[in-house]
């Protein structure tokens, strides 16, 4: 075996749909400031905040309906939920998707990698339709994150849901993976131990040893391997879990603001964890054309890289026709709360 | 068949009953009802309850009170059907009467509403809906009225203050009654302005919550032998409509009373202009409006209207509602539909003191369950 | 709570009513004999998404097992196929809300039972006025 080996993505295997969901409220991080840093500056961004009676199965739900509308595939062979906010410790969330969706003679599970479940979940099904297991299935990155009230994360941990069907590549196919580099190190950069509400982080910890480390080896992995370069991606897609880090990746990587402007949503929706990578590779897809390369790089903590090379196919502008709703349709019907109706929003009151 | 005669009637003051059970009260109504005829014991005892299970953790009612009056081997048994609880055991003790299965019957409604909290006592009268498709999405009793209000208002060009008439009439006339919830008069100003719960309807739209026992001893003819004011049931009729508003082509019909009051009527062989007092289910505002607009008292559209013209006052055309009704007198659910009638019977006795309608001969009581889902149509006269 | 909720998920999740096979009339809450022809031949058919709002309330005082949610927006809502059903108005400014306003069915949590109960989950609607 030679060192890092990038995997064989099945060259037959594409994205037939996607959809996303964006809870509708904005919580403005100069809220959060003014609770709790008695005003001082913030970074200037909006996250997603999911209403009430939203967890993370009504939004999976959600997206995977739009998702489905989208390819107009009939039957799953598998759904699998990539999330760290289960509503239930036990009991998957992937069975409740599929009950919504009528699927029932599917592989079905939860998987759990901090912020990089969504796009393990895709590269699992893309395995299942490439072995030949499977003719279609879902792959959902969704989380409703929370950051402990007062901490740095408040500012960010958003909410968020985007679901890829993937099927036998044909004719309407929107993107196919051209191929895959998994980078894992034990980096315990941030957890959250069980059965406690909020997770823990290391501050600083979670940028060079965490976030940098991880992406750049996948990263540069997966162009070693197939011989990419940085001038060859018409996008990249970083995960995001602030303004700055992904455009400092992408720096570092010789990408340039251009490329991954498309794809940068933080500003807008916050970091949706599982979520986070999979809404911007929505936003690069909802305008690219036909033979563009994408770069989708997720982050995960704990920790872990997933690099992609995307590339689109014919099928994207037929497809995109039958879209409900664009990533840029749902950031336009954001509307700003305070932190009071977060709160109320979030179950940070308890009555 | 044999003429039914109310014999006599029992109840307790309608309110907050923190001292007393809910076999308290039955038992209260109940001797209440049969201290005039001690030499009468009822063949039949038949409660009108919708949700003891809930308030009290009680069923078995027909039993229980047949035990603690010492009448024990008389048949006894609950009837329930939502709101309309009262009126319908009312309609199956008549029948029993009526059919000379037996001579004498003693029908008691009771609830107790108030050792429940808000909430409890909210989901409980859900459960006159569907629990499926109604209660499940938290549509509450009180949803499905504030939903009928809206559209009754649109509909009809209904204004705020016209639809506050029947709760200010309600109000007025309990101001007098001595075993009304609230003894108070209110305007409709008052209703106008009091606080949203489901809007349009607001706090005092509302009948309120409370705990009472109303109980009836009806007999066949002979028992009641040369009383000169004997009040006679002239007719009992019950209907059904399609169960829930939503189901229904027109959410803006009752239905049920209408159907109800049309049999009603015309096996007593009365019309609507012979009625002298009525009792409406005015559990809502708009539930009186379109109670009166089914039976024919006012056209469609016009029942509000013509409760803010004084039509339904107590010295109107058609006196209604004339000891508080359901929104003064109060509303123990499953008491409610034999208040009305021992209420009529006061009327029609010449015992209404203060409230009295002036020379008044036949009386009607109508009482819903549901949305008018069920709906219990009575016509009493005095003979 | 459990087990009622079980049996009739379909109903909640995909607002699966029924169709008489005779006179295609379509219902929901699904119906047991045709309220227009008596068939008793009918067959369960998923309703339109789509809508619009014959009547709604803002309810203040909410039943118990809803604590927390009020204030709750409940409509009846006319769907595109002409079936009324009744629901839960989501996510819409409550000064928006008009008699007429189309309506998207979105798939919610209904109610929850605390923390340590199952929750459950259904159809709400969404205003798109």
């Amino acid at each position: 075996m030679g060192s890092n080996p990038a995997m064989k993505t099945p060259k037959d295997a594409a994205i037939a749909g996607y959809g996303v969901y964006i809870p509708r409220y904005r919580l403005p991080s100069e809220e959060v400031a003014r609770i709790w840093r008695g005003g001082e500056e913030a970074p200037l961004i909006k996250k997603a905040v999911a209403a009430l009676d939203e967890d993370i199965t009504t939004m999976a739900v959600e997206a995977a309906r739009r998702a489905l509308k989208m390819a107009e595939v009939k039957e799953l062979g598998a759904i699998f939920v990539g999330t760290e906010t289960k509503p239930y410790a036990v009991k998957p969330t992937s069975t409740i998707v599929a009950q919504a969706l009528a699927q029932h003679k599917v592989l079905a599970s939860d998987l759990e990698f901090a912020c990089k479940a969504g796009t393990e979940a895709l590269q699992l099904i893309l395995a299942l339709i490439g072995s030949g297991m499977i003719e279609s299935g879902l792959a959902i990155g969704v989380d409703t994150a929370q950051g402990r009230p007062g901490d740095d994360l408040e500012f960010t941990a958003a909410s968020a849901a985007a679901a890829y069907i993937l099927s036998k590549r044909d004719g309407d196919s929107i993107a196919v993976v051209e191929g895959a580099s998994s980078y894992v190190s034990d980096t315990t950069d941030f957890w959250r131990r069980a059965g406690q509400p909020y997770p823990r982080h290391l501050s600083r910890f979670t940028g060079e040893p965490a976030y940098f480390h991880h992406i750049q080896s996948a990263v540069k992995n997966l162009f070693a391997e197939f011989g990419y370069k940085p001038s060859d991606f018409k996008y990249a897609v970083f995960h995001q879990p602030n303004p700055r880090f992904p455009v400092e990746v992408a720096l570092r990587l010789g990408f340039n603001l251009e490329q991954i402007k498309p794809g940068l949503l933080n500003p807008y929706v916050g970091n949706p964890y599982a979520a986070n990578s999979l809404l911007g590779l929505a936003a690069v897809l909802d305008e690219a054309h036909v033979n563009d390369l994408i770069l989708l790089c997720s982050f995960g903590s704990g920790a872990g890289s997933d690099a992609l090379s995307i590339r689109v196919l014919d099928g994207v502008e037929v497809k995109r026709r039958k879209a409900q709703n664009k990533v840029m349709d749902m950031l336009k019907a954001a509307v700003d709360i305070d932190y009071a109706t977060y709160a109320k929003l979030r179950g940070k009151i308890v009555g | 068949m044999a003429r039914v005669i109310i014999s006599s009637v029992g109840y307790t003051r309608v309110g907050d009953h923190w001292d007393k059970s809910i076999l308290d009260l039955a038992v209260e109504a109940a001797r209440k009802a049969l201290k005039p005829y001690p030499n009468i014991r009822p063949e039949v005892i038949i409660v009108g309850n919708m949700f003891s299970s809930q308030s009290s953790k009680q069923e078995h009612l027909g039993a229980l009170l047949a035990s603690a009056l010492n009448l024990t081997g008389t048949p006894a048994f609950k009837v329930e059907a939502a709101c309309a609880s009262g009126g319908v055991a009312f309609n199956v003790a008549y029948s029993k009467v009526r059919s000379g299965e037996v001579s004498s019957a003693l029908v008691v409604g009771v609830e107790k509403m108030r050792d429940l909290d808000v909430s409890e006592a909210s989901l409980a009268l859900s459960m006159a809906e569907s629990a499926e498709y109604t209660q499940f999405m938290g549509a509450s009793f009180l949803s499905l009225n504030g939903m009928l209000a809206r559209l009754y208002m649109e509909t009809y060009n209904v204004s705020r203050s016209e639809l506050s008439a029947f709760p200010a009439i309600a109000h007025t006339n309990a101001a007098t009654a001595e075993h009304a919830q609230f003894r108070k008069a209110i305007s409709v100003e008052d209703v106008s302005r009091s606080p949203l719960v489901s809007d349009p309807l607001r706090l005092l739209d509302c009948a309120p919550l409370g705990d009472g026992a109303a109980a009836l001893l009806l007999t066949s003819e002979e028992f009641n032998g040369d009383d000169e004011s004997m009040v006679e049931v002239l007719s009992s009729k019950i209907s059904t409509d399609i169960f829930s508003i939503y189901e229904r082509d027109d959410m803006l019909r009752f239905n049920a009373t209408k159907d109800a009051a049309s049999k009603a009527f015309s096996e007593a062989g009365i019309s609507v202009e012979d009625v002298d007092v009525l009792e409406v289910h005015d559990a809502f505002s708009v539930s009186a409006a379109l109670s009166v607009e089914a039976m024919g008292f006012s056209k469609e559209g016009e029942g509000a209207k013509d409760a803010a013209r004084g039509l339904y006052a107590l010295k109107g055309r058609y006196p209604a509602l004339t000891f508080g009704g359901l929104k003064g007198r109060g509303h123990p659910v499953g008491a409610t539909g034999l208040y009305q009638i021992a209420e009529l019977w006061l009327q029609l006795k010449g015992r209404g003191n203060v409230n009295q309608v002036e020379g008044c001969r036949i009386g009607v009581a109508q009482n819903i369950g549901g949305v008018d889902t069920t709906s219990v149509v009575s016509v009493l006269a005095r003979r | 709570m459990a087990i009622s909720y079980w049996r009739r998920r379909d109903r909640y999740y995909r607002l699966l009513g029924n169709r008489c096979t005779q006179c295609n009339s379509e219902y929901y809450p699904p119906a047991y004999l045709c309220r227009r022809c008596g068939s008793e031949s009918l067959v369960d058919v998923e309703m339109p998404t789509t809508g619009q709002i014959l009547t709604y309330t803002i309810l203040r005082e909410v039943m118990s097992g809803f604590e927390g949610q009020q204030p709750i927006v409940i409509g009846i809502v006319q769907l595109d196929n002409g079936v009324k059903v009744l629901g839960q108005i989501v996510d819409t400014p409550l000064d928006a809300l008009k008699i007429g306003c189309r309506v998207r069915l979105v798939f919610r949590k209904i109610r929850d039972e605390s923390n340590v109960g199952q929750i459950y989950y259904g159809y709400k609607f969404t205003a798109l006025c």
